[in-house]
């Protein structure tokens, strides 16, 4: 064997045990969420810490799902996330494209804009952004939350964006060029390159979207059918506190999916995050 | 051939110009409605005892601006806010690089794995991680007191929603819980720009994982690392829905936050306040702009470094 071979096996056996308790503790939460899906009122009751329900109930989940309005929460949540990534999306490449690409009145005033008004916390701005909504009649709608939601983000993206498509060689735009296409086609033909940027926004994004709690909170005040998951599991505290099972498999229903696509999408996360902050 | 400036930029003729508004539309439109607009909005509303309901007509001048210098609850939740803020910060990062440089060594099998669980709170949403924690924290039968009890450190249950430091010290390690995962992919987004050789140099003059720690990832990465560091500081002085689930702001008003402030004056009590709360928060954003600007000097400092490192 190998001497860094050998090396390798020892870090392992010291590293891996020590890893395998941290990530126990850390997902503990879950596990207990998970376990609690199956437990009866009384077991959870009783149980403490325990990971180990009392007996296997599965009335919990028709319970969440059909009375508490886990569905319609899980619904909303899903329609609102992915609208609102795909608008980010859209609207952060087209100007980051032009941004980078071409020169016109006011890039660079746009550009320092941008880069100034990169941080501003949504909550200090909510109350014109609650009044605008409003004004075009899309209070307690889908849509409200929709359109605050995607217009609320996007600065940092259109950076990621504008840094990707100046660095993208001009051969290629002429060789496009000389082959005949338009602007839009161009646009169309270098996007794809811009993959590694396009996923960071995507699930980015998506995670953001997927938990965005003041957005739909203060929007929604008055609908409270029209809530995603975040703002529902709230006022479930309040009406349904007893039912603590019962929120526990609504629970276990809702982070299944986002937990499947970060396992199918992981490496794209940490490769694309480093190719969009290079550079 | 198209003519190009010097910085590469091609200027626009002819049909292309409609182009570029199209394709600039969809962007400014939100940006206008939602962040340009909103931010002039705020700084007018908060001249204005304004209720959200009828017109804007009752101009108080800095009036708004008078109360809030002496409210003290305000006062409160901006200490809180910058408490929260900090500590958050100064024990997540060096957790989270950590993390990432364990999680990016080549030898380490089953990383998949541990990423995956470290990333893992991120995507429940922030009220479930409040609802859990409650319940696991609940002075009654919550996982931590049966824990406790059965371990006999304490006689009897603790209620750390009780006081503020201890409903705080909660908040910030929730907090932490949730995020980490976030802040580990940006450090392993950083590591990756670390060239590949360095290591390799450093194996055959036999340098330790520390020593690599220490000379080359460390200062390789520090230029990144000043922009990881904003964005925690700006994210943190956020923090909103975790107080709303966890504390609603309790026990009393002990663990308001200036977020949870604004929510309470412009939308959770009647009267609505939209003026007062306006003020509180533009009052707000240009302490967190001068704390953060502060920065400036490193930031500017650390690309500089980026640029000598070629990263």
């Amino acid at each position: 064997m190998r001497p860094s071979s050998r090396r390798a096996l020892r870090n392992n056996a010291v590293a891996i045990p020590i890893l395998l308790v941290i990530s126990l503790i850390w997902i503990y939460p879950f596990l207990w969420t998970i376990s609690a899906a199956f437990k009866t009122q009384g077991g959870l009751f009783t149980g403490g810490a325990s990971l180990i329900p009392d007996q296997l109930n599965f009335d919990n989940f028709a319970r969440a799902w059909v009375n508490a309005g886990f569905s319609q929460y899980f619904a909303n949540t899903v329609l609102y996330s992915v609208v609102s990534t795909f608008i980010e999306l859209v609207k952060s490449a087209l100007c980051g494209y032009v941004l980078a690409r071409f020169d016109f009145p006011g890039r660079v005033l746009l550009h320092r804009l941008i880069i100034a008004t990169l941080f501003i916390p949504v909550a200090s701005i909510i109350i014109p952004q609650f009044v605008l909504v409003q004004q075009l009649g899309l209070l307690n709608t889908r849509a409200g939350v929709i359109l605050a939601m995607s217009g609320s983000a996007g600065a940092l993206y259109v950076l990621m964006f504008t840094g990707f498509f100046a660095s993208v060689p001009s051969d290629l735009f002429d060789a496009a060029k000389l082959d005949g296409a338009g602007f839009p086609r161009t646009f169309w033909l270098i996007l794809p390159l811009a993959k590694p940027v396009i996923a960071v926004v995507v699930i980015f994004q998506f995670v953001s979207n997927w938990n965005e709690f003041n957005i739909p909170l203060v929007f929604t005040l008055g609908q409270p059918e029209l809530q995603n998951l975040a703002v529902g599991m709230l006022s479930f505290k309040g009406e349904h506190a007893v039912d603590w099972t019962g929120f526990a498999a609504g629970m276990t229903i809702s982070f299944a999916p986002m937990l499947i696509v970060f396992l199918l999408f992981q490496s794209y996360f940490v490769r694309g995050l480093a190719g969009a902050t290079k550079g | 051939m198209a003519t190009t400036t010097d910085t590469g930029r091609e200027r626009v003729r002819g049909f292309d110009r409609v182009w570029i508004f199209v394709f600039l539309g969809p962007f400014l439109l939100l940006y206008f409605g939602f962040t340009l607009w909103p931010l002039v909005a705020t700084v007018y509303y908060s001249f204005f005892d304004w209720s959200g309901i009828g017109p804007i007509d009752n101009f108080v001048g800095m009036g708004n601006y008078g109360s809030i210098l002496n409210d003290k609850l305000f006062w409160l939740a901006v200490v809180n806010t910058l408490i929260f803020a900090v500590l958050n910060t100064v024990i997540k990062l060096p957790l989270s690089l950590l993390m990432a440089i364990i999680l990016t060594r080549k030898w380490l099998r089953g990383t998949k794995l541990f990423r995956t669980v470290f990333f893992a709170p991120l995507i429940i949403p922030v009220a479930m991680a409040g609802l859990i924690f409650t319940y696991l924290l609940n002075p009654s039968n919550g996982a931590l007191n049966a824990l406790l009890l059965d371990l006999h450190l304490v006689d009897k249950p603790v209620d750390v929603f009780a006081g503020r430091w201890s409903a705080l010290t909660v908040i910030v390690l929730v907090s932490i819980w949730q995020i980490f995962g976030q802040y580990m992919i940006y450090w392993m987004a950083a590591l990756q720009n670390v060239p590949e050789e360095l290591y390799e140099a450093a194996d055959i003059d036999g340098a330790s994982e520390w020593q690599k720690a220490t000379q080359i990832t460390l200062p390789m990465i520090k230029p990144v690392a000043v922009v990881i560091l904003l964005l925690a500081l700006v994210n943190a002085m956020h923090v909103f829905g975790l107080v709303v689930t966890l504390t609603g702001g309790g026990p009393g008003t002990s663990t308001y936050v200036v977020s949870y402030f604004i929510y309470q004056e412009a939308f959770g009590s009647v009267p609505f306040a939209y003026g007062y709360a306006s003020a509180a928060a533009l009052l707000f954003s240009v302490i967190a702009f001068v704390l953060v600007t502060s920065q400036g000097i490193f930031v500017r400092r650390a690309q500089k470094l980026r640029k000598e490192y070629g990263v």
